[in-house]
């Protein structure tokens, strides 16, 4: 019987063919919100055109370029380069370009202003590699032309400005010549070259910028040798620090000729600091050097002769200098005081003098100020103010001018590292107030527009009315939880080491949290975030906790040093505690067990393969000693090609006495040929996924069992040749090979290799099926493959009467030790797009059918049904097949637009797609994340278990009134014919 | 380390003066010297329609330099759509995306802002990105030889990716298949095949959708019974009629005991 209807379920969710997902035009919004950012800002240029909107040029760590409005912060446009692109330098020539230099120097670009169009591209190649410059001289002229003058990759280019032709070059090819500083002195035609070589040797080349023609090269040898760089401090002086860190050299080039002067740091300040740092700046005559507590700052006087202006043991950014007339430059400082950041800005020459001083009070949660562009404007009294941009420790972006802060970005949610979910709270009486409609008119014009609206009568203005009544009114931004489960905090770990949360109805920050553990500190010098767990998820007998999400942080980039856990409440957005680890953390295992508080019991993995315990309490100690010896898991060592079964052992032994620490077993392993393989993928269900059935009943009313394992891994390994980029290997030496492993035996359930393909392989697994993503060499084209697995043992089964009568042995315990008897099922199909992730739909409780989220080349996300993607797909489906939903196969799957979820919009920079289960049946949360932010819901199978968005209440209403007029009408007529029958 | 074969002009549609400055240094030449190299070359040209235009001076060109450095394995590239050039190890693939103008989304009253702007060419699953020049063209350099794959990705449009073929043995030559229906491309043009409507569009407010509905449905059912059944009934038997009334009468009103069982009976 149960089969029969499960029968008709699939009969019904086939029913539904194609354009699952589609959206109407007016719809956009309604479900979705879609943010954009663009990073950590690198470097700022003001674009100083006096007409139009005022314009920021930024360029920012993660590889955009973009051009911000200065009044609000909007994004003009943005351009993405690629991933190896890494921006060198911007500016701005002729008023009208941004030029930017990338790729180590190696690319020039030229774009529009005010649209963003690029104009030309110049690939710039040199002998060696180097450091690399970008200079826009305003003055430089050439045949008409103005020139840029770049140098990179050890060769000097100058480029004409209109179309990014080489108009001369000029190599420096001495093997140990490091460039340090190119210098354009402002109205001469001369440039700068200077740089160190074979470490002690102090270089200047001095050469004619109209034709590359070398006028002089002078070199002079310093014994001490230079460690940093240098800072330049007027167009003829520099000065570098010796090897020691502890002399300053000021050396000046003047007229071709070098002289220096040495001054030990201790000569200026009393007290012994130790090495010191230069800190670059542009600033003529002032320069800055910082050692572990202090920064002092040194005025340059005449030739050589140093002077300590300020010395301040506070964190202190410095901006690059402004030249705000002929002789004058100014710079601003900023400077910390606990709430409060002090902005100062003051001219170069004149250093106790301030053009301006303001505070500004500043967020806790924004950290320390990093970075600090400096812009000026001319007031309506002829005076100078100022405006300066500022990068937070927090990646955020803000503008403050008169001491206020006019806008900020949060471009920290451009680099998300993780991100977990979690509920609102429950809503109680006074926790949130229903709103009423303001009164009876307002309703009725609402209704009369969306009645017009219905039957297409609307103008345009009233469809934007109307749209903008559907955004206010609905409720979907209410900080309490709702019946259907759309309304949830999403919970982000960005790259800055700031928990954000954000409000899954329209993608507002909710709180923000600066994590304290992920500060610089002695004991953790560069401490990385890494990953989010849920870690109290309150229900049932704990519902008056709030939940709390643990973040695993590490004290640097490698694996063996120690860790630090955070614990933070997602209601309020405070840390509740936290603890440095004094092992380092490999591996979390979240265990499928809570403890009677509700909080999550963790396994963490340290470098010397022992298992920790948390929470340490003696409750999850108890539970977890139940459980003891079902614990199992698995690790991947991808440079030997091993992966290893690992399960626990017994209490730590040796020196230290923990009992929440545990020696841990290998299990098994599986090795991996060096020479013909190497693993570039690996996934797993994800835990927390729901199967709705074991059974899968096919068209000739025969019932399959799927295998369903929460312990199987899906491997992918190449050919060590064909690791690298497409086309870098011929068909015949690549290949690619899909394990599927049990992670408690070690067993290979099946293998299969494609001939001829290669990497990258995105993968994604799900109940008893995985479906890669890959390359195939000979067609040249991208092949998606799905594997199905199921179970044989049970295939005897399928008798009803055994079901009825209880024969069956669906009720067994399973043992992962018993050989399964499994069969698998594969197919593979083109796919047009190179993917950037891949994700699939997760429901409550697992019935709705599924849908992959293929997140494409073009930072789009496709949705595509899983029933293309169905190994019993044949060329001519049967007439039963046909009823049960299968498609025809076709060689490529089908890209409909309207299954893209993106619709119109990208997701820059597309990093990761997350999906969770809504408390609907039908619907699942889709974000995804990179330089973007985009969120939506989505129905796969449509919204079966709730009225859409779009349906009519009117015609309902129509539709009952006319009912219940033709009640009426019908009564009074069988009335009157009764009378007439009685007359009769 | 490739040769930049660089074009002044813009082709704006005059006689255009190419102008190309030649620089190579292959990979072992790169340490002792550079080879600079300029040519000027005015090719008289009286339109600029399509691409194939520009070939045609181009392969002149490429006859012209070739004769003069034989030792160069060079190739002539330049603005000119496909075709790649370079020293020994490192190509460029130059190329040109079209897209035509008053294609379905622009002629439909709203076009795409910055449309070209926001085309990205990206070679090899995004191992190098590229954006387009106003006039549509735009190139990769430093390639090594192969079979590279080139995508494109521009909202509201469906490129088929392009396989091209470097080849390291006869510079330049450039061998460019769209992958999806394996046509061979002469040159490098690549144009969408397809464009993509992403929204459903909503179907104009009509009689016959009202009533497909499933409130319509009940209303017409409703309406089917309330004067369709009286005239079932006029056009039965009258003396059948007789005999249901009469039988109606007998029972009486039906009250809710004589629908149970048992009822029927008192």
């Amino acid at each position: 019987m149960a089969i029969r209807s499960f029968f008709l379920f699939i009969l019904f969710f086939s029913s539904s063919l194609s354009p699952v997902f589609s959206l109407y035009e007016d719809q956009v919004g309604l479900m979705d919100w879609h943010q954009q950012y663009i990073g950590k800002v690198k470097q700022a240029v003001f674009s100083s055109q006096r007409a139009g909107r005022k314009r920021v040029v930024v360029s920012t760590e993660e590889n955009v370029i973009a051009s911000l409005d200065l009044r609000h912060g909007e994004i003009f446009w943005r351009h993405l380069l690629g991933a190896d692109d890494v921006i060198d330098g911007i500016d701005i020539g002729l008023g009208k370009y941004v030029i930017t230099l990338s790729s180590g120097g190696s690319i020039l670009r030229s774009w529009n202003l005010p649209d963003g169009q690029m104009v030309w591209e110049s690939s710039l190649q040199g002998p060696k590699h180097s450091k690399s410059f970008l200079l826009v001289p305003t003055n430089l002229k050439f045949d008409k032309d103005n020139v840029l003058v770049v140098f990179s990759n050890g060769r000097l280019h100058a480029i004409s400005c209109i179309d990014g032709e080489v108009l001369w070059k000029k190599d420096f090819e001495a093997e140990s010549f490091e460039v340090q500083q190119v210098i354009l002195p402002p109205g001469s035609d001369l440039i700068h070259v200077v740089g160190f070589a074979a470490l002690s040797q102090f270089e200047m080349y001095q050469i004619n910028a109209k034709n590359g023609e070398l006028l002089k090269h002078e070199s002079a040898s310093f014994s001490s040798g230079f460690s940093g760089q240098v800072s330049l401090v007027s167009t003829e002086t520099v000065v570098a620090l010796d090897s020691t860190g502890s002399i300053l050299l000021t050396i000046s080039f003047q007229d071709g000729k070098i002289s220096s002067q040495q001054t030990p740091i201790s000569n200026l300040v009393e007290d012994s600091l130790g090495p010191a740092v230069i800190i670059p700046s542009s600033v003529s005559g002032i320069f800055a050097i910082k050692t572990d507590a202090v920064t002092i700052f040194i005025r340059v006087i005449g030739k050589g002769n140093l002077e300590v202006v300020e010395k301040t043991t506070h964190e202190i950014a410095v901006s690059d200098a402004l030249s705000i007339s002929e002789d004058q430059q100014a710079f601003a400082l900023i400077q910390h005081a606990s709430s409060e950041i002090h902005l100062t800005v003051k001219l170069a020459h004149d250093w106790d003098g301030n053009l301006l001083k303001e505070s500004v009070k500043m967020d806790r949660q924004r950290g320390l100020v990093h970075k600090v562009f400096i812009n000026n404007y001319i007031r309506t009294d002829r005076s100078y103010g100022f405006r300066v941009l500022i990068v937070m420790e927090d990646h955020s972006l803000l503008l403050l001018q008169q001491g206020e802060i006019v806008w900020s970005r949060e471009d920290g949610l451009a680099s998300i590292i993780d991100v977990t979910t979690s509920e609102l709270p429950v809503e109680r009486d006074g926790v949130s107030v229903a709103k009423v409609e303001h009164n009876l008119f307002e309703w009725l014009k609402g209704h009369m527009l969306k009645l017009k609206g219905t039957l297409m009568l609307a103008s345009p203005e009233d469809m934007a009315a109307i749209q903008s009544m559907r955004l206010k009114s609905s409720e979907k931004s209410k900080m309490t939880r709702d019946h259907n489960g759309f309304r949830k905090l999403l919970i982000v770990l960005t790259r800055a080491g700031k928990l954000f949360a954000l409000h899954t109805g329209d993608g507002r920050i909710v709180w923000s949290y600066l994590l304290r553990s992920l500060h610089k500190s002695e004991a953790c010098q560069s401490p990385i975030g890494l990953n989010l767990y849920q870690w109290q998820v309150p229900h049932h007998h704990a519902m008056d906790e709030n939940p709390s999400v643990l973040v695993v942080s590490r004290c640097g980039p490698s694996s063996d040093t120690s860790g630090v856990l955070s614990f933070v409440d997602t209601y309020t957005g405070k840390e509740l505690s936290s603890l440095s680890l004094d092992h380092a953390v490999v591996q979390v295992i979240p265990l499928p067990y809570t403890d009677s508080t509700e909080q999550r019991l963790h396994l963490l993995i340290d470098a010397d393969k022992h298992a920790h315990l948390y929470p340490k309490t003696s409750g999850a100690l108890s539970i977890f000693k139940r459980e003891f010896s079902n614990i199992y898991w698995y690790s991947v060592e991808d440079q030997n090609g091993i992966i290893k079964g690992h399960a626990l052992k017994c209490k730590c032994t040796g020196e230290v006495a923990d009992e929440f620490c545990f020696d841990t077993r290998d299990l098994w392993s599986v090795v991996f040929p060096s020479e013909s393989e190497k693993t570039i993928a690996t996934v797993t269900r994800k835990l927390n996924e729901v199967v709705h059935t074991q059974a899968k009943v096919v068209a000739d009313q025969d019932v399959m069992y799927k295998y369903i394992s929460r312990n199987l891994l899906f491997v992918a390994t190449v050919a060590p040749k064909g690791s690298g980029e497409i086309g870098s290997v011929t068909p015949e030496e690549s290949w690619l090979v899909a394990y599927l492993i049990d992670t408690v035996t070690g067993r290979i359930l099946h293998r299969v290799t494609h001939h001829g393909s290669q990497g990258p392989v995105h993968a994604v697994f799900s109940e008893n099926w995985v479906v890669y993503h890959y390359f195939n060499l000979r067609a040249h084209r991208y092949e998606m493959s799905v594997i199905e697995i199921y179970d044989q043992s049970r295939a005897d089964n399928k008798d009803v009467w055994k079901l009825v009568l209880g024969k069956h042995n669906l009720t067994s315990p399973i043992s992962l030790f018993s050989r399964p008897e499994v069969i698998t099922k594969s197919q593979s199909y083109f796919f047009t797009h190179s993917l950037k992730a891949i994700a699939v739909t997760s429901t409550a409780k697992g019935i709705t059918s599924k849908q992959l989220l293929l997140g494409t080349i073009g930072d789009q996300v496709l949705a595509l049904d899983k029933r293309f993607l169905d190994p019993r797909r044949t060329v001519n489906p049967t007439q039963l097949e046909k009823e049960e939903g299968i498609i025809p196969l076709t060689e490529s799957l089908p890209i409909i637009p309207q299954s893209y979820v993106t619709h119109a919009l990208r997701v820059e920079g597309l990093r990761g797609i997350i999906t969770v289960p809504a408390k609907l049946e039908s619907t699942t949360l889709v974000f995804a994340h990179g330089v973007d932010l985009f969120f939506t819901q989505l129905a796969p199978s449509r919204t079966y278990d709730s009225l859409t968005e779009d349906f009519s209440y009117a015609l309902l209403l129509i539709t009952i009134v006319a009912l219940v007029a033709a009640i009426f009408v019908t009564w009074r007529l069988s009335e009157r014919k009764e009378l007439q029958e009685k007359w009769r | 380390m490739a040769f930049s074969c660089k074009n002044s002009s813009k082709f704006n549609g005059f006689s255009s003066c190419i102008k190309m400055v030649m620089v190579g240094t292959s990979a072992i030449m790169m340490q002792q010297r550079t080879l600079a190299m300029e040519a000027s070359l005015c090719v008289k040209k009286s339109k600029k329609k399509g691409a194939d235009s520009v070939t045609r001076p181009n392969s002149q060109i490429s006859a012209a330099m070739a004769a003069v450095t034989p030792l160069l394995l060079l190739l002539l590239l330049s603005s000119a759509p496909s075709f790649s050039s370079g020293s020994r190890n490192a190509y460029n693939i130059n190329g040109r995306v079209k897209i035509p103008q008053g294609l379905g989304l622009g002629t439909k009253g709203y076009a795409l802002p910055g449309r070209m702007s926001n085309v990205k060419v990206l070679l090899n699953g995004g191992q190098n990105i590229t954006f387009l020049r106003p006039d549509g063209y735009f190139s990769f350099h430093n390639i090594p030889a192969g079979t590279h794959l080139i995508e494109v990705s521009a909202i509201g449009y469906f490129f088929s990716p392009v396989r091209v073929d470097v080849s390291a043995r006869n510079p330049g030559k450039v061998q460019a298949a769209l992958t999806e229906n394996r046509k061979g491309l002469s040159e490098l043009v690549l144009e969408p095949l397809r464009e993509e409507q992403y929204y459903e569009i909503r179907e104009p407010f009509s009689i016959m959708s009202l009533l497909k509905s499933p409130m319509g449905l009940m209303v017409g059912f409703m309406l089917a019974v309330a004067f369709l059944m009286p005239k079932l009934v006029e056009n039965m038997d009258p003396e059948e009629m007789r005999r249901a009334q009469e039988e109606m009468r007998s029972q009486g009103v039906p009250s809710l005991s004589s629908l149970l069982p048992g009822g029927a009976r008192n």
